[in-house]
């Protein structure tokens, strides 16, 4: 074909099919092409010129474009060249380019390659509308892909676009589908789809085959469906999308149940990872540790310094003083480990704050348990500013491994995997603690020493070591909680007062110096403030009505659910 | 101990309240001292009746409350919902409806809200309301015999909830922001030094009131029981005594004196909002009454005011530093001054008689109280 | 014995109100008056950093009108009767010329009679529910047309059909709240695809849209299965009013629902540059904000506001200060902005007297600030650039669109008709 010939055809078949731009060359190129091109639209045409042609490789730099790994580079002329980083960054946290299109790495004018910054270079943008065209490429290529879930999620998505030209798309797709979630999945994209047609029988049997499958995202389809049906004079379409949104409705009931229970148990476990170490500390020793919360932040902080030693080093500036730390720069698995080495450091560090606290004040306040409370209360107010005045008094960033973020879906009920790890952490904990107590010779001298200390001294037990182990004990537990918490919440100074008070009231419920009725007030709290809220749809009256229900239960059982028995008139 | 106040109290008390309630505002009114400070004075002497009402509770029946903030506030809220009232036309929307309601969409007075245009009602509910819920709470609690730290736990508890209740929009108690912009209370204006002024003259002498009113209590035969229940309970029961009963009197009384601050307080400050209800305040109203000296009742007054004043002084003077100095004063005072500023002098004494007789002898900190 | 403390005591206190003395002539006072400790200092503490550097640029340039500024640094505490107690110091004792300060609506509304009452200027720099207009308050605060309906056009013009509307439990979000629902329904959207739920009075207006969570909520698994339920028909979007400190529990539980921007994006009207480094940025890539000002603006104007401000907090002796990772975010600027202007009136009024120097505010003074031009508004607001921005994973926002010199209009509820 002659040149001038090509370029007629290519414009007339532009101008037949719409398409502004039609991208040749290697998928490198067209990805080259697009990132440096400034127009949104021409952008979008040109990545969605892939569609189809998506191999794992394209996939790959497209992922990579979305997260930022891929650069601009401006040399002195002014004009841009589209690069990837190669190899590992040098002392001066410098590394080698080579260009997106052509794969040759950069060279400086003298031909040596060219060592770049991360000031040098700018990370390639993307912005919604190019970001939608690489879904909707990596929606099809996904439709294929091996790892079950992204095929899923692209299913959906296609689904969710009701593109019907999109169809034998999916048809092929069915044909090959091993799994039954994917093939459940195909099946409602398929009736989204088809609950478009223009074939009376088509759609109706769409709309039924929603309803079997229980689908709840075609609700609004279906809602949408009733409404054009009416005014279209066709009650049997209507009926038949009645029927399916009822039977929708009854999985949604049972969904939102099971989610509930699961919800709550989670609350609960929460509740109980927090209370433990108060369960110890108030429970057992009777101290009223309103320091609590502040050894919940130490355990936080630790988990934030871990976490920061083996990324890109700690940055720090306590009392306006400058303190860099270099970190490891830890990348992959090395790097998601670092929340398992937080853990137990986390204890340690509380445990020997706490054993500090302990030696300094709280000794002296054994037998003032009342002062206790006023004086750990001061703890917590120097500790706060501490804190602040130490990390700053902006929340400080805590971000979650890989293996904690993301869930497990059943029936569309989902299991977060930092909930179900909480309910998993929770357990071992309480195995653990009980442990301590009941089958080491620390949890016996614990334990004599709790329930007579001045009979347990006369048998030559060291009360005083014992009282420090405790609450060193008891303040390590706090520091494992906070390291959890900083995987849900807010990591800075004021994390500790939103717990301190649920922490009092879990182990004043249970029963003070009973580990069992801590574990049984917490799930129970858990369970029942998610159940109010589905039901009051509120999330405050749902908690204050359990508040009021934990002061109406105490009235019926004044020590709790589980009662430590004792002869004495005054306990 | 069968008189009102001993002649050496007597003439201390005379000084202290003298300098309060004459030469204060005398030397305001004059220009000595300007308003700001005698409004600031206004606010610790409304603390000082909350740290009193603590401590009734606290150094004489042995109850530590930590819901003192709640009464505290919800007098101070009815007293507000007066105040919004007067407010009239005067407010951003130049409606007789009380600005919040108005941003919230309402266009008649909601029917609890009504009875507020009355003075004399809203007084009545500043007693009636805090006292009734007190009177419910500790029956419930003391009937079951719920003691020490539970009883602590448990109104802590009920403030929070109280607070969550009052934080809600719904609630048309104004939300987070609660009431403010108060203009008149009785036809005077709460902005000028003379309000002000009146204001400070009102709260010191319910000081005053409240405080030989519990002085009185504390030297009748039923101070002594009060006393013989923080000390022992269950032999004030073998004696056959309801304990129950003189608790709930207590708790009913110390909340009634918390919600007459809150009610001076507000009008003062010009703002009450559910944040108040914080068991932090509560907290801070029991640490008043041990750094002034709990058991006595000059004690929370010398508290309340003191460590108000370093407040005062340190946001100001060291705003980065000045929880860490409060928090290390509290944690000195519950460590080395057990019975307060008010004890100091006798512990010095004690300190001093010890050193000079026989340096060997342990050294006991002196306790009057019982936990 | 307990006469003699007492009286010392009064002693102690009147010798305190009356250390702040004066010093040199040739300086101005100027309050700053933030949350330095308690549960606002999380936002507040940057608004003290940027006002002090702002002085001090002020200050290395002359001062204004000749006069040094010698800034009075209060702290609030996050205790809204302490506000009220330091603004009637600040303008007693100290006679401050200007206070810069406040945050939360509540500071707000506690100072707002002591400044009337004294006849103080206040600059209030934070977004706000608006609905107010005070005389002695400068707002250079987004009003709820400079932040929430630009952000809403956007979602409108990207196809979203479906919004959830979640907020804080307090005034500012439940305002918001109202001003949306109107302009959404003047938009066309149905009320049945409005989220959150809606509360009625007697007669069935609706007195509050959307779902409210307390200050410090942590648990947000509840409210993200229903968003997650709400959003599954695709083509959705939240917009979220929540305050700073809860957007942690809530993005970490989005982000674990699998739920991300591209199937379902937030607006937070609340997260700023500032709050995003305690955020998992990573996880939040494509979220939206929207802003008068972001860090990412390019400018000349902007460039000297970074560096100077980076340049300044290496060198910076203020105890506690952070001087790692630091960013600028659009509170900061807007309270930068007001400080300049301030300057610029004072100097057009030639006096310091507050009352001159807000009739010189509203006659209109135009500042080239960070985020462009601000021109002063005869009603105590600032008309300014908004921009949309996208959040990217190293916590800063890529603009996606500007809305150029907006006008900031306080009351804008009930000026919306439904279609």
């Amino acid at each position: 074909m002659s040149r001038p010939l090509f370029v007629l055809l290519s414009l007339i078949w532009i101008a037949f099919t719409g398409e502004q731009v039609r991208a040749e060359g290697t998928p490198q190129e067209i990805i080259s092409k697009a990132i440096a091109e400034e127009d949104a639209e021409i952008q979008a045409s040109q990545i969605k010129s892939l569609l189809g042609k998506a191999t794992p490789e394209v996939l790959q730099l497209l992922r990579q474009w979305k997260d930022g790994e891929i650069y601009l580079y401006t040399d002195a002329a002014g004009s841009k060249t589209v690069v990837i980083p190669e190899g590992e960054k040098d002392s001066e946290d410098k590394q080698i380019f080579h260009g997106l299109s052509d794969g040759r790495i950069l060279n400086d004018a003298e031909g040596k390659p060219l060592k770049l910054g991360s000031s040098d270079v700018e990370s390639a943008d993307t912005s919604s509308s190019s970001r939608m065209a690489i879904k909707a490429v990596m929606d099809m290529a996904a439709l294929l892909d091996t790892d079950l879930k992204r095929r899923l999620q692209a299913i959906q998505n296609i689904g969710l676009e009701q593109d019907p030209e999109k169809l034998p798309e999916l048809k092929t797709a069915l044909a090959i589908e091993k799994d039954s979630s994917a093939i459940r999945a195909l099946n409602e994209s398929m009736a989204f789809l088809e609950i478009k047609s223009d074939d009376p029988t088509v759609q109706l049997a769409a709309c039924r085959k929603l309803g079997e499958l229980q689908s709840i995202p075609s609700q609004d389809v279906l809602k949408g469906i009733i409404v054009e049906a009416s005014a279209g004079g066709r009650p049997e379409l209507a009926v038949a999308a009645q029927a399916s949104l009822e039977q929708i409705a009854v999985h949604v009931r049972n969904v939102n149940t099971a989610g509930t229970i699961f919800r709550g148990i989670s609350t609960g476990s929460v509740l109980l990872v927090v209370a433990i170490g108060l369960a110890i500390t108030f429970g057992l020793m009777g101290v009223i540790n309103m320091a609590h919360g502040e050894m919940l932040v130490v355990g936080a902080y630790t988990t934030y310094i871990v976490q920061n030693l083996f990324g890109e080093g700690l940055h720090l500036s306590p009392f306006g003083i400058s303190m860099n730390i270099p970190g490891m720069n830890a990348t992959g698995w090395l790097y998601n480990s670092y929340f398992i080495v937080a853990l137990p450091v986390a204890f340690l560090v509380a445990a020997l704050v706490g054993i500090g606290l302990e030696r300094s004040i709280i000794r002296f306040l054994y037998k003032r348990p009342l002062e206790s409370l006023l004086a750990t209360w001061g703890v917590s107010l120097v500790l706060q500013q501490l804190f602040r005045l130490i990390f700053g008094a902006s929340n400080v960033d805590v971000s979650s491994p890989v293996w904690l973020s993301g869930n497990w879906t059943v029936n569309d009920v989902q299991f977060g995997w930092n909930r179900l790890f909480v309910i998993g952490f929770a357990v071992i904990i309480i195995l653990l603690t009980w442990a301590v107590l009941n089958k080491t010779s620390l949890g016996l001298l614990i334990r004599a020493v709790m329930q007579n200390r001045s009979m347990a001294a006369c048998m030559g037990v060291r009360t005083d070591r014992v009282n420090m182990m405790t609450f060193g004990f008891g303040s390590g537990l706090a520091g494992l909680a906070g390291a959890f918490l900083s995987q849900i919440d807010n990591v800075g100074p004021g994390l500790g007062q939103k717990y301190i008070v649920d922490a009092f009231m879990t182990v004043v419920v249970g029963g003070v110096g009973k580990l069992t009725g801590t574990v049984v007030s917490a799930v129970g709290i858990g369970v029942a403030d998610q159940s109010l809220q589905q039901i009051l749809l509120s999330p405050v009256l749902g908690k204050i009505l359990v508040l009021v229900a934990i002061i109406l239960f105490l009235q019926w059982r004044p020590s709790g659910i589980f009662v430590t028995r004792s002869r004495s008139l005054e306990s | 101990m069968n008189t009102l106040l001993t002649k050496r109290e007597g003439i201390g008390f005379g000084v202290v309240f003298f300098i309060l309630l004459v030469v204060m505002p005398v030397a305001e009114a004059t220009k000595l001292i300007d308003p700001f400070t005698l409004n600031t004075w206004g606010k610790y002497l409304c603390y000082a009746i909350l740290a009193i009402s603590v401590d009734i509770l606290w150094g004489y029946t042995g109850l530590l409350s930590l819901g003192q903030a709640l009464f505290f506030t919800l007098g101070g809220y009815m007293m507000g919902m007066h105040l919004m009232l007067m407010i009239g036309k005067l407010g951003q929307y130049k409606s007789d409806l009380p600005d919040f309601l108005v941003f919230l969409g309402h266009t008649s007075l909601p029917t609890i809200w009504k009875p507020f245009y009355s003075f004399p009602f809203a007084l009545l509910m500043v007693i009636l309301l805090p006292g009734l819920l007190a009177a419910v709470f500790g029956f419930l609690a003391f009937r079951s015999r719920i003691k020490g730290v539970y009883f602590s736990i448990l109104t802590q508890a009920l403030t929070y909830g109280a607070a969550l209740l009052f934080f809600q929009n719904d609630m048309l108690m104004g939300g987070n922001n609660g009431f403010t912009d108060f203009r008149t209370l009785l036809g005077m204006d709460l902005r000028s030094p003379g309000g002000q002024r009146s204001l400070y003259l009102a709260t010191g002498l319910l000081l005053l009131c409240i405080f030989l009113f519990c002085k009185w209590l504390t030297i009748t035969k039923f101070g002594l029981i009060q006393r013989a229940v923080r000390d022992s309970e269950t032999r004030v029961l073998f004696s056959g005594y309801s304990a129950a009963n003189f608790k709930l009197f207590v708790f009913v009384v110390a909340s009634v004196i918390a919600a007459l601050g809150g009610m001076l307080f507000v009008p003062q400050v010009g703002i009450i909002n559910p944040s108040e209800m914080n068991t932090e305040h509560s907290l801070e109203a029991v640490v008043w009454c041990a750094v002034g000296g709990r058991g006595t009742l000059i004690g929370p007054i010398i508290g309340a005011v003191s460590v108000n004043i370093l407040k005062s002084w340190a946001t100001r003077a060291y705003p980065d530093w000045w929880l860490i100095i409060l928090g290390v004063t509290f944690i000195l005072v519950v460590l080395f001054m057990p019975r307060g500023i008010v004890g100091l002098p006798d512990q010095i004494k004690g300190l001093l008689n010890r050193m000079k007789r026989k340096p060997s002898e342990t050294a006991e900190i002196p306790t009057a109280i019982a936990p | 014995m307990k006469r003699r403390i007492f009286s010392s005591l009064l002693l102690a206190s009147a010798a305190v109100f009356t250390a702040a003395g004066a010093k040199a002539e040739d300086t101005v006072k100027v309050g700053v008056l933030h949350s330095l400790s308690g549960t606002m200092a999380i936002s507040e503490t940057s608004l003290r950093d940027i006002l002090l550097y702002t002085f001090d640029e002020i200050n290395a340039a002359g001062g204004v009108m000749g006069k040094k500024i010698e800034p009075v640094v209060v702290d609030g505490a996050s205790n809204w009767p302490l506000f009220a107690e330091k603004a009637k110091q600040l303008l007693e004792q100290d006679k401050v010329a200007v206070t810069f300060g406040c945050w939360t609506s509540v500071s707000r509304k506690s100072v707002l009679p002591v400044f009337e009452e004294k006849k103080g200027l206040l600059f209030y720099p934070v977004q706000y529910e608006g609905e107010e207009m005070s005389p002695n308050i400068f707002y250079t605060a987004e009003a709820v047309g400079q932040q929430a309906t630009p952000a809403v056009d956007y979602f409108l013009a990207n196809g979203k059909k479906k919004f959830y509307l979640l907020g804080s439990d307090y005034v500012y979000p439940q305002t918001t709240n109202l001003v949306l629902l109107e302009y959404l329904l003047s938009k066309g959207v149905p009320l049945a695809n409005i989220g959150g739920g809606f509360k009625k009075d007697e007669s069935g207006k609706i007195i509050s849209a959307g779902k409210y969570t307390p200050f410090g909520h942590t648990d947000y698994q509840q409210i993200v299965a229903e968003i997650k339920q709400f959003t599954a028909g695709g083509k959705a979007c939240v917009i979220s009013t929540l305050n700073g400190d809860t957007n942690v529990p809530f993005f970490k539980e989005y982000a674990a629902a699998g739920l991300t921007a591209e199937t379902c994006p937030v607006v937070s009207y609340s997260i700023s540059e500032d709050e995003f480094r305690g955020l998992p940025a990573k996880q939040l890539v494509g979220q939206l904000g929207c802003w008068t000002y972001f860090q990412s603006i390019k400018s000349p104007a902007n460039k000297k506001f970074i560096d100077g401000f980076q340049a300044w907090l290496k060198k910076s002796d203020v105890p506690g200060i952070v001087k790692e990772g630091r960013v600028t975010c659009s509170p900061m600027v807007l309270s930068y902005n007001g400080v300049y202007l301030w300057k610029m009136a004072v100097e057009k009024a030639k006096s310091f007297d507050p009352e001159k120097v807000m009739a010189a505010l509203e006659s209109g003074i135009s500042f080239d600030g960070p985020g462009g031009k601000v021109t002063t508004q005869k009603n105590h607001h600032l008309t300014k650039n908004v921009f949309i921005g996208e959040s990217k994973a190293d916590g800063q926002f890529k603009i996606l669109k500007e809305f150029k010199d907006v006008y900031g209009e306080p009351f804008l509820k009930g000026t919306f008709k439904a279609k």
